[in-house]
């Protein structure tokens, strides 16, 4: 067996402290789903997959386990095995089947129905290659994400990325680990970054960030700005990326988008193909998971900007018919994520009479003194008069989910 | 009305226009385009409504089409009320 370059590299999580080599392997069936208590047990997991070239391996959270997931992953010939601590509680299958080598299964969200299972391999997982600076890395991911796997396949393969792992229940006091174990470079999304610097600002400032990232969701000007000046000295980047799609944009000149020139001309070499079909952003990319359309048609909303083209979010939600007009809720939140008092928004469209629908916003303010007329009149000067929230709830802190995206 | 005075509607009528900058006229009589309250104004308030009293109110009431003056939009908000 070749060791992974990175086994030496330092990881933290739980009580865990050590190097990949300390892990303990476990003792189950070559093609395994591995349903794990906390990260401690999900990087035993990757390490007895890392370290035997002939294992099928899925890692997933306990809180994902449910019936018809299990159902679909036995039937999809993976036994399925309980780990918490050092007990590994193994349901074999009656009729095992010879594993696929080295084949990494992802589970998608499920946000819009059962989740999927999307086929990698630890090397289509590989997304950061060549000589790195030496970082410690922070992982809010739950363990088992595609960008939980971004952040494991960096610290397994390349040396000096040591990463610093947060459990869900330990996510409101991020910054006081990050600072105790010397973390300079962390992942997450746009609004797990929000509810950090408005919950832990103080301590954050103490972090000599180096290096910034974010993704799972749009990353719009106003968060790319916060975290310009919250962390002058860090690089700043954003990145989209899915299991699906597999990584396929960074974008590090600190602007919301990508540049228009990228959709045209020959991509380099190991570069994904960018385009847009309509407003959806379409994607072939490398990276992309097993079996994957080549051309993937994202799901995902597109806008073309003063030569940049902003992500702005799901196609399948961002309509709100306003009396038969026709509203983006991701415009609306930009444009209220751009008023100087707003620290987070999100817009949604709610049963009203006459017209249907109408506008309502969920508002977090940096500025307690701004109020909804404020609000209003922000929108009502960018906005066509039907787009314009009418019903405005603020919130005194962001609703987040497991997977650090906003609950809305 | 059984958990909002027909002033208490009037009082959040008149927020509706004041954040855009209008007066809600005195007399109950005034028609409403002569102020320029319009469908999503009409729909702000119901909401408005609706989140005070912490219920939903059915608009699928028949009586939509005859609103045309302040009270009439303080006796329909009010019969919804009541049915809720």
């Amino acid at each position: 067996m070749t060791e992974p370059a990175g086994a030496g590299n330092r990881l933290v999580a739980g009580t865990f402290e050590g190097t990949w080599r300390d892990l303990a392997t476990l003792d189950a069936p070559a093609a395994s789903a591995f349903f794990v208590q906390g990260h401690a047990e999900a990087l035993a997991a990757v390490w007895t997959h890392a370290t035997d070239p002939s294992r099928e391996t899925l890692v997933a959270s306990h809180t994902r386990k449910e019936a018809g997931l299990v159902e679909s992953l036995r039937a999809a010939g993976l036994a399925t095995v309980d780990v918490a601590g050092l007990d590994v509680a193994v349901d074999p299958l009656p009729e095992p089947r010879e594993a696929v080598a080295g084949r990494v299964w992802l589970l998608t969200s499920g946000s819009t129905g059962r989740p999927k299972h999307v086929a990698h391999t630890l090397d289509s997982l590989t997304t950061v290659r060549g000589e790195q600076p030496a970082r410690t890395w922070l992982c809010p991911y739950t363990p088992g994400a595609y960008a939980w796997w971004q952040v494991v396949t960096l610290g397994l393969s390349l040396p000096g990325q040591d990463v610093v792992f947060v459990e869900n229940d330990r996510l409101e006091n991020w910054a006081d680990i990050a600072l105790a174990h010397g973390v300079d470079a962390a992942s997450g999304t746009p609004t797990f970054w929000r509810q950090a610097l408005m919950r832990s600002g103080e301590t954050l400032a103490k972090i000599a960030f180096k290096q910034i990232t974010l993704g799972g969701e749009p990353v719009d000007q106003g968060v790319l700005d916060l975290l310009h000046g919250a962390f002058p000295d860090a690089r700043v980047s954003w990145i989209y990326a899915s299991s699906e799609a597999g990584a396929s944009i960074a974008v590090h000149d600190g602007r919301a988008g990508f540049p228009e020139a990228w959709l045209t001309g020959e991509p380099r070499e190991g570069r994904p193909r960018l385009s847009v079909d309509g407003d959806e952003l379409v994607i072939a990319s490398p990276h992309r998971g097993e079996g994957v359309d080549a051309q993937l048609h994202t799901g995902d909303r597109v806008e073309i900007r003063d030569g940049r083209v902003l992500i702005t979010g799901r196609l399948a939600s961002d309509e709100i018919n306003v009396g038969g007009s026709k509203v983006s809720a991701s415009q609306v939140r930009d444009v209220l994520q751009s008023h100087p008092g707003v620290l987070w928004a999100s817009a949604k469209g709610r049963r009203a009479p006459l017209v249907g629908t109408v506008v309502q916003a969920d508002v977090v303010l940096s500025d307690q003194d701004t109020t909804e007329a404020d609000l209003a009149r922000w929108c009502a000067e960018r906005l066509a008069d039907y787009a314009v929230p009418r019903r405005f709830r603020l919130l005194d802190s962001i609703p987040i989910k497991e997977s650090l995206k906003s609950d809305v | 009305m059984s958990q909002l005075s027909r002033e208490q509607v009037r009082e959040m009528m008149a927020d509706v226009m004041a954040k855009q900058g209008k007066t809600l006229p005195d007399d109950d009589a005034t028609a409403l385009d002569t102020f320029g309250f319009r469908s999503l104004d009409f729909s702000e308030l119901a909401l408005k409504v609706e989140d005070e009293i912490d219920e939903e109110l059915n608009f699928d009431a028949p009586g939509l089409r005859s609103i045309e003056t302040i009270g009439d939009v303080l006796d329909f908000i009010g019969q919804l009320v009541e049915q809720a």
